[in-house]
């Protein structure tokens, strides 16, 4: 039966789909969109001037943006599935749905770049089926890898890229099992932060736990000697002035101290708890559990930034909890500085580490990301309809971790590093409020011709979400 | 600061345990008064003579049931001391105190709990109610973060000491290679004929990073009483006179109760060094007349923090300080000859002030030679308290 099935799926192979067509010409606005929904500061995509003097010689489009110019747009979203019914991977997809490989997860997404784009430009797309694999025993079950390459040039023929796409078809329920777990393994607690210990609020420190509400980080003031100081007292012991005020913290410091926390395991964390003692800027130390890294990523001196966990609702089924909501300031590793000046190929080695760069992951940020690459699919927006297809939330869609990834590695190689491909292999969802941590290492460089790879992987709670290489060429 | 007046005025004439096991099948305060009962029949007096009891704060057994259950007419001292395990050589200076004033004539400190069996302290406080007391109120700041437990707070300064000093996790596992080896040999100890390597301490789990398992002491169900009362009548006694030369409590720098991670530095522990300092000016003795100690190991660390907060060495030196055995049986200066709470049991250091006596009369397992001067401290991280006890000549 599957020699007969892989048979007539691979007579598609080598097939074309009709060119699909930018509805307009790459615009600086829609850059301009993409580069906030990312944070991307590059001003060769931004700032005319600097873009001007740059070996661009002009504003250009990030270059993870190749495959998102020629996307139908909101109005055609709802009859995407019936408008592409004729594409090679359409045919594939009906001829092995029919065989009860129904699953569908994407596997690689891999961006070859043969110029950077450039406002005016108007692209448009061919798909080619590449390739359609075996049957093969996957942990998710028994399946097809089924690979698209989607060749994008402009209108006027000029090829500028490809993109080549890999997904699973699979049988569900045919997947390797998990391993049962055994009696003497105990349940972890459920690590809901609500369900952490409360801090004991009182008319000593309720001013500062009043600020973490807001996500003001206050710290104790004497206004009679302008001492800032922590934790609380009534009293200034450098003046002796009862007159207490605060001051709000730029949530900026450092590790002076941590531990990880392995038993016993509480109700409210997630084991183990990496925990820090913070310097902050102000002066003050103050403890805090750390979000997106673990302890053998941490080290004494590592800057470190606020990061707020709303841990006990206001509301708890229905019923407002007399004793309030409790916010809770946490920290996360400061994002690493941008670099202005772009690095030359003889300034890296192989080995060399990126910095670790944890990114908080917020329904926000999976909007603007699925909204600035034009990528109008429900999943990415609408947490209802996610659950509905069987998804915990909304989840950030391929194009923004990729664009995170692109821009991850150009913040340490500089603005003016030309990426040449963007590979990765998909893993774990990105759900909000499970921040995402990039590291990232220099793989290859070729010093004869600028070649340079660099390997990232960003990862949550749940696992490795992308693993893959930024390419690169840099001056000599 | 000058001299005590009160030291060398009063000596422990008896002590009284009860077996230290995982689960005593009786209630805290029959262990209470199986211990108090002991301390008296050691010292062969009636414990109705008893006047005076001195105990914790965290203690749950009242002096008026050990009062009834030792069929004592009348109490004229009874002091609590506050702060855990820091308390256990207060409660000796406090009797200490009381005798050499006149105020009481036989005084026992004492602890009991089923601290394994009921209570246990490892567990930390996630389970307690968030009151709004100033002392509930502190743990605001470390609880809702996953710092519920004493090994969690003790672990923030251990990573300090590391950077700092260049102490390592195999440095930490000398203090619990020695005790496990003194346990080893101490009947009464819970590991008796257990020795642990250094590799067995680097091979158990972690509890809190850079904490192994074997960095922290047990919990114990037990109890352990110290009679004590003034030198001219210990002489009269059947256990030869084990003189209080010096007590103190100490506490500094901006202290927290095992958190004070606000103060400048994170690496001594300035509460001890006030005690240090009280305890060399009024013993008028120094670190070369101690041969033995018994300093309070709820958590390894802190043991090379004491060490160089009584100037057995200098700052940051006691990792070499302890190379090569130096505070094992044999060496420059064993240290919890009796196993110490690792080792042996954890009774809130008050089964150290007890083999502080052992080795003054000359009787611990682990017998040290000319054992003159023997120092015990308290519980560290805490606000704390140290004892010198010393032979009567």
């Amino acid at each position: 039966m599957s020699d007969e099935l892989l048979s007539r799926m691979r007579e598609v192979v080598g097939q074309h789909s009709e060119p699909s067509l930018a509805r307009h010409a790459i615009g600086t606005a829609a850059i301009a969109d993409w580069c906030d929904a990312m944070g991307e500061d590059n001003p060769c995509y931004t700032d005319p001037e600097f873009a001007a003097k740059s070996r661009h010689g002009g504003i250009v489009a990030p270059p993870a943006t190749l495959d998102i110019w020629t996307r139908p747009g909101l109005p055609a979203q709802a009859s995407l599935a019936r408008r592409c019914g004729k594409d090679p991977l359409s045919r594939v997809m009906a001829m092995v749905e029919a065989e009860g490989f129904i699953g569908v997860v994407a596997v690689n997404s891999e961006l070859e770049f043969a110029r950077y784009l450039r406002p005016g430009d108007l692209l448009q797309g061919v798909q080619v089926m590449e390739d359609v694999s075996e049957e093969k025993q996957t942990a998710l079950g028994i399946g097809h890898f089924v690979t698209t390459r989607t060749k994008y040039s402009t209108v006027e023929g000029e090829h500028v890229g490809d993109l080549l796409f890999r997904i699973l078809k699979f049988r569900p329920g045919t997947g390797a099992r998990p391993a049962a777990a055994t009696d003497d393994e105990p349940k972890p607690p459920d690590a809901s932060p609500a369900l952490r210990p409360r801090p004991a609020i009182n008319r000593d420190n309720q001013a500062l736990w009043d600020g973490y509400r807001t996500h003001e980080l206050r710290l104790p003031q004497c206004q009679g000697c302008q001492r800032v100081f922590f934790p609380p007292s009534p009293r200034c012991a450098q003046c002796g002035s009862f007159d207490m005020a605060y001051v709000v913290s730029e949530g900026h410091g450092t590790v002076y101290s941590h531990v990880a926390v392995h038993y016993p395991q509480a109700p409210g964390f997630a084991y183990p708890v990496p925990v820090a003692l913070v310097e902050l800027d102000e002066g003050p130390r103050m403890v805090a559990d750390l979000v997106g890294v673990s302890r053998d990523q941490l080290e004494i001196g590592m800057p470190v930034e606020v990061d707020w966990l709303d841990s006990h609702p206001a509301v708890v089924d229905g019923a407002t909890d007399s004793r309030g909501p409790v916010t809770l300031p946490r920290f996360r590793p400061a994002a690493p500085p941008r670099r202005t000046e772009t690095r030359t190929v003889g300034s890296v080695s192989e080995g060399d580490p990126l910095p670790l760069w944890v990114l908080p992951i917020t329904p926000t940020r999976i909007v603007a990301g699925a909204l600035a690459t034009r990528d109008f699919q429900d999943v990415h927006h609408d947490r209802d309809l996610a659950h509905k297809k069987g998804s915990a939330d909304t989840f950030l869609n391929i194009n923004t971790s990729m664009g995170f990834m692109e821009r991850y590695v150009c913040d340490w190689a500089g603005p003016e590093a030309v990426v040449t491909a963007l590979r990765v292999k998909l893993g774990a969802p990105a759900y909000p409020y499970h921040p995402l941590t990039f590291t990232g290492s220099v793989k290859s460089v070729d010093a004869t011709t600028g070649r340079v790879v660099v390997e990232v992987a960003a990862t949550n709670t749940l696992g490795r979400h992308v693993a893959g290489t930024v390419e690169l060429e840099l001056n000599p | 600061m000058s001299k005590h007046t009160y030291a060398g005025k009063a000596a422990i004439v008896g002590i009284g345990a009860t077996e230290f096991s995982k689960d005593s099948g009786r209630s805290e305060l029959r262990l209470a008064l199986e211990a108090c009962a002991a301390a008296c029949d050691d010292a062969g007096i009636s414990p109705s003579q008893v006047d005076g009891l001195s105990t914790f704060t965290m203690e749950t057994n009242p002096e008026s049931e050990i009062m009834r259950g030792l069929g004592i007419d009348e109490l004229t001292h009874f002091s609590r001391i506050h702060f855990g395990g820091g308390a256990p050589c207060a409660t000796i200076q406090y009797a200490a105190m009381a005798v050499a004033t006149g105020v009481s004539d036989y005084v026992i400190a004492y602890r009991a709990f089923n601290e394994r069996s009921g209570r246990r302290f490892g567990a930390g406080v996630q389970d307690r109610p968030a009151g709004a007391t100033a002392e509930e109120a502190q743990f605001a700041w470390t609880s809702p973060f996953g710092l519920l437990t004493p090994a969690s707070w003790v672990a923030m300064f251990a990573t300090r000491m590391m950077h700092e000093y260049g102490v390592t996790s195999r440095d930490f596992g000398a203090v619990a290679v020695a005790d496990r080896r003194h346990a080893a040999n101490n009947p009464a100890a819970h590991f008796y004929g257990q020795p642990i390597t250094i590799d067995d301490h680097q091979n158990s789990r972690w509890i809190i990073e850079p904490l192994h398992l074997l960095d922290c002491c047990q919990e114990t169900d037990g109890g352990q009483a110290i009679l004590v009362t003034s030198v001219e009548r210990a002489r009269d006694l059947k256990q030869p006179a084990v003189i209080i030369e010096a007590a103190a409590q100490g506490m500094a720098d901006d202290q927290q109760m095992m958190r004070s991670f606000f103060r400048d530095s994170l690496v001594g522990l300035p509460e001890m060094g006030t005690c240090a300092r009280q305890i060399w000016e009024t013993s008028g003795l120094g670190p070369d007349d101690v041969k033995t100690a018994v300093l309070y190991d709820h958590f390894t660390p802190f043991v090379l923090a004491q060490l160089e907060e009584f100037g057995f060495c200098g700052r940051g030196e006691a990792k070499d300080f302890m190379a090569n055995g130096n505070i094992e049986i044999g060496g420059r200066l064993p240290v919890n000859t009796h196993g110490g709470q690792l080792g042996e049991a954890y009774l809130h250091g008050m089964n150290g002030v007890a083999e502080g006596v052992r080795q003054v009369r000359g009787t611990s397992v682990n017998q040290v030679e000319r054992a003159e001067h023997v120092l015990v401290t308290g519980g560290t991280g805490v606000p704390t308290s140290a004892v010198m006890l010393g032979a009567d000549r």
